[in-house]
């Protein structure tokens, strides 16, 4: 550990001092992307998540004809469209932090924008499926599915939020050549991977479970 | 602003940033809440206070879902507009010939009006809440959420009122704030302040749905808080130029 | 404020066990900690077990069941919300050490009052209008059925549908952990915090609906929000704690 300790102190400092490995020595050790406290939210929130994941399901399982039913009156079109934007933008995000690590920064920094852009892609189509439901009839009190539907989907959008604004921190990181710290951009790209994980997760629960 | 690379990680810097964040959340925070005001059925016109208990109740009934969404939406964000008011709290306590005292009664007054501001929506979502109630519980519970909602200025009254004597004070070579910004406090606090006649008058300009009460009061606010926003910017702007944060 | 050495003072420094150091910390700080634990177990015996609001009772009863169910837990409503109106500035102390905390951070202090700020916002609707509207509800035997329906709902709304002055304490205090460079806390309280915000965004639904997971009382609302909430406060007591440990008894006071 002596010289895993050598390296992070010489990794510290500035903006995240604690327990940054990122590093990696001639011996090639493990590198843990990111930093441990990113990892902590996202562990964190995907138990959060996981739980309310486990409540669909009870939920679902005591009810489950009216769940199918009003499932049928998504529109999984829309929603196959918002998984391949999320994936899109996952596989941007990973190709800027590659890009980062080989210090192409400019690279990284138009990847960062591409994810970024999907993601506000993603919110639009969402605002656009809910202005649909609402306006067809299928509001929020409309049923225990349709709560579940608005609630599951609406935390994932503040999610989502949340994932453009520390986009935005990882923008800010690639733009200034005093910092352009691998574990920042890392610590980003992970974030917004939990994001894409956890709409997966949703798509398949709400709207293509049958 | 551009911060300088050798300020880059002092405290100072971080101050400006964290100012320049809350700063932005009333912005961001604020069309939001534009948004659930637009949303609101009650605003256009403003309820009347001589809408009978029937009335009242079926206005509730009958807008449930829109009330509802306009008053979580000022329940989870109506808060957000604290931090820029914070701001001011900071910068206040930056003005050289004087004490603080203004600034930590600023804080206080600010606490207080925001208290008020969460309270109010609570009413209306009560009231929301099972829209066959007795009638005369709904109105109840309305009459509660209007008066709370317009009729305590006195907080921003006073808030407005330490700003303004804050900045007379602020007599210096170097004033935090240009001198009609604590003309404009004033005006703003006068302005506000008639909206008091919300919790006795029942009708006319006055009362709670009144050209005085409602849309000045409100108006006022607004612009307070937009006008702030771009002098706070500045503002902050010449804090970090003046410390050697950014050039 | 006394910047005098705390008086389990180390002796001459050879002699120092650097595997035990003495405890740092200034004594009125430690004060002021231990009141945040004794508070908040005081609370939670009064929210549980006295007044009966943790977990609330339901929102899809009858009037009859609402006016059945304070005429059942009138005394001990009346003696548990009796003493929080006596110790609810136990409130107010763990919010303070936490702002004190958060002004020794280096990100100057706009985060701590805004922490100050919307925490004070939220004693009123967030804790002290149950209060208020039980102890009302209870007050008069004999009174209105239909008002005390009103009471029961009014109390139980406010104190599970307070939102957004959390939202914005929580958020402030995040900002603050993140930029903070003397790690008066560890990063990963700031996403603590965010999920938080997290609970509190996926409370909303308690306005609309009157039975499930996203009634006030139900698991989605309710039970998760107060599962985090207990993980949130465990954290910040802990670190309060190492923070206080940390602080070096010699600390100049703050501005």
């Amino acid at each position: 550990m002596g010289d895993l300790v050598a390296h992070t102190e010489q990794a510290a400092g500035e903006f995240d001092t604690a327990a940054t490995s990122s590093v990696t020595s001639a011996e090639g050790r493990v590198h843990l992307p990111g930093d441990v406290h990113m990892w902590v939210m996202v562990l964190g929130d995907l138990t959060i998540f996981g739980a309310y994941f486990i409540i669909f399901m009870v939920f679902r399982a005591r009810n489950p004809q009216e769940f199918l039913a009003s499932e049928q009156h998504l529109n999984i079109n829309i929603g196959v469209l918002n998984t391949l934007v999320l994936l899109a933008s996952s596989w941007f995000i990973a190709r800027s932090v590659q890009a980062a690590r080989a210090d192409d920064h400019a690279r990284a920094l138009r990847l960062t924008y591409f994810g970024g852009l999907c993601g506000v892609g993603f919110i639009a189509i969402k605002a656009y499926e809910w202005s649909a439901k609402i306006t067809q009839g299928y509001t929020i009190s409309s049923n225990d599915f349709f709560m579940f539907y608005y609630m599951l989907t609406g935390v994932h959008l503040f999610h989502v939020s949340l994932g453009l604004l520390i986009l935005g921190i990882t923008v800010r990181e690639l733009r200034n050549p005093r910092r352009r710290r691998p574990f920042m951009v890392e610590a980003g790209a992970t974030y917004w991977h939990m994001v894409d994980l956890l709409w997966i997760v949703i798509f398949a629960l709400v709207y293509v479970m049958r | 602003m551009q911060i300088l690379a050798e300020a880059e990680d002092l405290p100072k810097t971080a101050n400006i940033k964290t100012q320049l964040i809350s700063l932005w959340t009333a912005p961001v925070f604020g069309v939001v809440l534009l948004v659930a005001f637009l949303a609101f059925p009650g605003f256009f016109p403003p309820m009347s206070p001589e809408m009978t208990a029937e009335q009242v109740a079926k206005f509730y009934s009958d807008h449930t879902a829109m009330i509802r969404f306009s008053m979580v939406t000022f329940n989870l964000c109506g808060i957000m507009l604290l931090p820029i008011f914070m701001v001011i709290v900071v910068q206040m306590k930056r003005m050289a010939t004087q004490s603080h005292v203004f600034a930590y009664c600023y804080l206080t007054a600010a606490v207080t009006g925001a208290t008020l501001f969460a309270l109010a929506d609570i009413f209306y979502l009560v009231a929301a809440f099972r829209p066959a109630r007795n009638p005369e519980l709904i109105e109840l519970l309305n009459d509660m959420g209007w008066m709370i909602f317009i009729a305590p200025v006195g907080a921003a009254v006073a808030m407005n009122l330490l700003l303004g004597l804050a900045i007379y004070f602020d007599d210096g070579p170097n004033p935090v704030f240009q001198r009609w910004v604590g003309h404009y406090a004033v005006g703003t606090a006068l302005a506000m302040a008639p909206a008091v006649g919300a919790a006795v008058f029942t009708t006319g300009p006055l009362a709670w749905n009144g050209v005085i009460s409602f849309w000045l009061r409100n108006g006022a606010f607004t612009l307070f808080v937009i006008v702030m926003f771009f002098v706070l910017r500045n503002v902050l702007h010449r804090q970090a130029i003046d410390e050697g944060v950014a050039r | 404020m006394s910047s005098t050495v705390s008086t389990d003072s180390s002796p001459t420094a050879g002699t120092v066990d650097p595997a035990r150091p003495p405890r740092a910390g200034k004594r009125d700080v430690w004060l002021v900690f231990w009141i945040v634990p004794a508070f908040y177990t005081a609370f939670g015996v009064i929210f549980f077990a006295l007044a009966r609001v943790m977990p609330p009772p339901r929102p899809d009863v009858t009037v009859d069941q609402m006016v059945h169910f304070f005429h059942a837990h009138a005394l001990t409503i009346k003696i548990g919300f009796g003493v929080l109106v006596l110790i609810v500035g136990g409130a107010g102390i763990s919010n303070g050490i936490v702002v004190y905390h958060m002004k020794r951070m280096t990100v100057g202090s706009v985060m701590a009052y805004i922490y100050l700020g919307s925490m004070s916002v939220g004693a009123l609707p967030g804790c002290l209008l149950v209060a208020f509207s039980f102890l009302t509800a209870v007050y008069r035997p004999g009174r209105d059925p239909q008002i005390l329906a009103m009471l029961y709902d009014l109390g139980l709304l406010s104190y599970v549908g307070s939102l957004g002055c959390f939202s914005t304490a929580y958020f402030a205090f995040a900002v603050a952990i993140l930029y903070d460079k003397n790690e008066i806390f560890p990063k990963w309280l700031a996403y603590v915090n965010v999920w938080q915000i997290v609970t509190e965004v996926l409370t909303v639904a308690i306005f609309v609906s009157k039975a499930g997971p996203f009634a006030w009382n139900g698991v989605n609302s309710f039970w998760l929000g107060t599962v985090i909430f207990g993980v949130w406060l465990v954290c910040v007591i802990v670190f309060l704690k190492k923070a206080n440990e940390l602080q070096p008894a010699d600390e100049p006071p703050l501005d």
